[in-house]
């Protein structure tokens, strides 16, 4: 737990003594500010009261941007967590000092966390900034919406870092990672396209495919972490259930992350 | 502190590592010799714990098992990877912190163990520079200072002075030879002075096997022999001579060397040192001495037979013979023997010898130098006949060609 602790502080330190980190805190913090400039402006011009709850889901949530930036941050810094270690000879240091491969992935999730956490914060910058100049928003939607956004990064993060454990060379695993990424965010639009379009040859086959078909787009809905974030925290609702879900996925990932880091010990 | 046997480890279809056992005692300084690729950095690795081992009947640091308490083991252990990483965006102060915190060390011992450790390996008017910026040298004395700094009780340093310049180099060795005195010290290296001048103990490894291990004048004695005393004197007959140094006490054989001139040279073997007793005979049989040297064989002489001599034993050391259609004279005639290491053979398999210095043969044997200048087109020269300008070219072309066509025999009776 302590070596954990210490990995973390190192590495959020790392983080920021780069100028990675700050380039990428800059570009996310200038789009989400422009598109809510933009919202504002767009919205006023048609002289209209503008709708900050709607704004804000289009910030967070409803809108390209959030989930663009999502796909493309994690990745980038979990190559450098595991990947640029490996490349630089740093893992083999860290996995020689008395502290478990689990120690040092937790370690580093909890600091690429700690960052795309920084990076959402801004919520709270906008709602303040709206609740001086206009109205308040709903604060508690604004929490909410806040841990889910935390929560989806996690899996995000977790997620990268299984593909940053298992190559050496940093850009392949931010490739790896965005490509994981996305196809996990559209797993299940992926996958009602794929059984739509194998409808007409399994109905042939098998008499009775729609059920089969229920079951399994029931089954990928499940892992629709979009649609889990919006059902939720979009509502302004802190769900266990929902809590469960990310947690589970994010602690999934990060066994993932350890065993493959393992495995590459057995590789040499 | 270290024990290890039987040791194997397999990457896919290659044996790096080959059934390997030592055990180093508490304060030993132990050198690990070895061509690159022989499985010294994959020992240390799975001496760490970074690696696993395929197999292994004991592998113990400080009395933990290294696959089952590995945080202990990892705790006993100062560790020092060729690549020398480190954070190179950290100062020195906060990557000593670091390795600090890592090892648990209490914080006012920390801050206290910091400025010592950097002292001890001379940067501590470095605390504060940035890692990256530092040059070669100085990352290295770094990498050291935070291996040091959890005072392990076993270091293992894995090829410490690579990169540095000469200077730096022996700093480094004075260094770890202080260090000897508090901990063990487990080093790799492919430098022979390095380990001549750090290591009492040498284990020598090739192919993931270890060909050699003990001290260096152990090793020098068991594989390499006493040694010879060389012997170059105005003597009448020389088989008359080599007659009267064999009956010398002491002596087991006489080996008659080339005559260049007036002098004859011969090679004596036997016990210890004989230069007195051959000396005495010089005097009393009225022999012109020009030469009497009691030759041992070095370390590296000994390195390179035991990994270049190795395989099979038709092949001859690229070292021994430069010019590829003289190496059938290059090669001792098998009438002479050649100087024999009984030793040898039980290691590497090795049987014919790589001495860089063949230059013993049979009575009135042309002595045929080699040149290793490149630009010294047919080097082969004949030093017993007298030189002439313009015959030289084409007595150099006969030579060759009875070289060539010597070359065969030669070889299949030396195997």
């Amino acid at each position: 737990m302590r070596g954990t602790l210490v990995v973390y502080r190192r590495e959020l330190g790392a983080l920021f003594a780069a100028p990675l980190a700050w380039l990428l805190l800059f570009i996310a913090l200038l789009l989400n500010g422009a598109l809510l400039t933009l919202l504002f402006s767009s919205r006023a011009s048609l002289s209209a009261p503008v709708d900050i709850s709607a704004a804000l889901e289009m910030l967070f949530g409803q809108g390209v941007l959030f989930w663009a930036l999502m796909l493309v941050m994690p990745p980038l810094l979990a190559m450098r967590l595991l990947a640029e270690e490996s490349a630089s000879g740093t893992l083999e240091y860290l996995r020689t000092a008395p502290l478990s491969d689990a120690a040092v992935v937790v370690g580093k999730f909890l600091a690429g966390l700690s960052f795309m956490a920084l990076l959402w914060s801004s919520i709270f910058v906008y709602s303040a900034g709206m609740a001086h100049f206009g109205t308040a928003p709903d604060w508690g939607q604004v929490v909410a919406i806040y841990v889910g956004t935390v929560l989806v990064s996690g899996i995000f993060v977790a997620l990268s870092l299984v593909f940053s454990a298992a190559t050496r060379t940093p850009i392949l695993a931010a490739f790896l990672s965005f490509i994981g990424c996305l196809g996990f965010l559209l797993l299940p639009a992926i996958g009602a396209r794929l059984l739509a379009s194998m409808r007409v040859l399994m109905a042939d086959a098998f008499g009775s495919y729609d059920r089969a078909e229920r079951f399994l787009l029931d089954q990928l809905s499940r892992v629709d972490v979009a649609q889990h974030f919006i059902r939720s925290y979009f509502r302004g609702i802190i769900d266990s259930a929902e809590v469960v879900f990310f947690l589970t996925w994010i602690a999934f990932f990060l066994f993932l992350t350890t065993r493959t880091l393992e495995a590459r010990r057995w590789r040499g | 502190m270290i024990e290890v046997a039987h040791l194997v480890r397999r990457f896919g279809n290659v044996l790096a590592v080959d059934d390997l056992s030592f055990s180093l005692e508490k304060g030993e300084v132990v050198g690990f010799l070895g061509p690159n690729g022989a499985g010294k950095t994959t020992t240390m690795r799975m001496l760490t714990g970074y690696l696993p081992a395929t197999s292994a009947e004991r592998l113990t640091v400080a009395g933990y098992d290294v696959l089952r308490q590995s945080m202990q083991v990892r705790r006993c252990i100062g560790y020092l990877p060729e690549s020398v990483p480190l954070y190179r965006e950290m100062r020195v102060r906060e990557m000593m912190l670091f390795q600090g915190r890592l090892h648990r060390m209490p914080r006012a011992l920390l801050r206290r163990r910091i400025s010592e450790v950097l002292e001890r390996v001379g940067v501590a008017d470095r605390e504060s520079q940035i890692v990256g910026k530092l040059s070669r040298g100085l990352r290295q004395r770094v990498g050291l200072a935070v291996a040091l700094l959890p005072n392990p009780k076993v270091l293992i340093l894995d090829e410490p002075t690579s990169g540095l310049d000469p200077l730096q180099r022996a700093e480094v060795r004075t260094l770890i030879r202080e260090l000897a005195d508090e901990h063990t010290v487990l080093l790799s290296t492919h430098i022979l002075a390095e380990v001549e001048s750090i290591c009492p103990r040498v284990i020598i490894l090739r192919e993931g096997r270890v060909v050699a291990d003990g001290t260096r004048d152990e090793l020098i004695h068991t594989l390499g022999g006493a040694g010879h005393v060389a012997f170059e004197a105005v003597v009448g007959d020389p088989a008359e001579a080599a007659r009267l140094l064999e009956s010398l006490p002491g002596v087991s054989r006489v080996v008659t060397g080339e005559r260049v001139g007036i002098h004859q040279a011969f090679a004596i073997y036997g016990e210890g040192d004989l230069r007195e007793d051959v000396g005495a005979l010089a005097m009393t049989q009225g022999w012109a001495l020009r030469e009497l040297t009691w030759c041992r064989p070095t370390l590296e002489q000994l390195f390179a037979r035991l990994v270049l001599g190795g395989g099979s034993g038709e092949e001859e050391s690229p070292l021994a013979a430069p010019p590829p259609p003289a190496q059938g004279q290059a090669a001792p005639p098998a009438g002479s023997a050649p100087p024999s290491t009984p030793g040898l053979e039980l290691f590497s398999g090795a049987t014919a010898p790589t001495e860089p210095t063949p230059a013993l043969g049979e009575v009135g044997r042309k002595a045929v130098f080699y040149s290793l200048n490149p630009f010294d087109q047919g080097a082969a020269r004949d030093f017993s006949a007298p030189v002439r300008a313009e015959e030289k070219r084409p007595e150099e072309k006969n030579d060759a060609d009875q070289c060539a066509s010597g070359d065969d025999p030669t070889e299949e009776e030396s195997a």
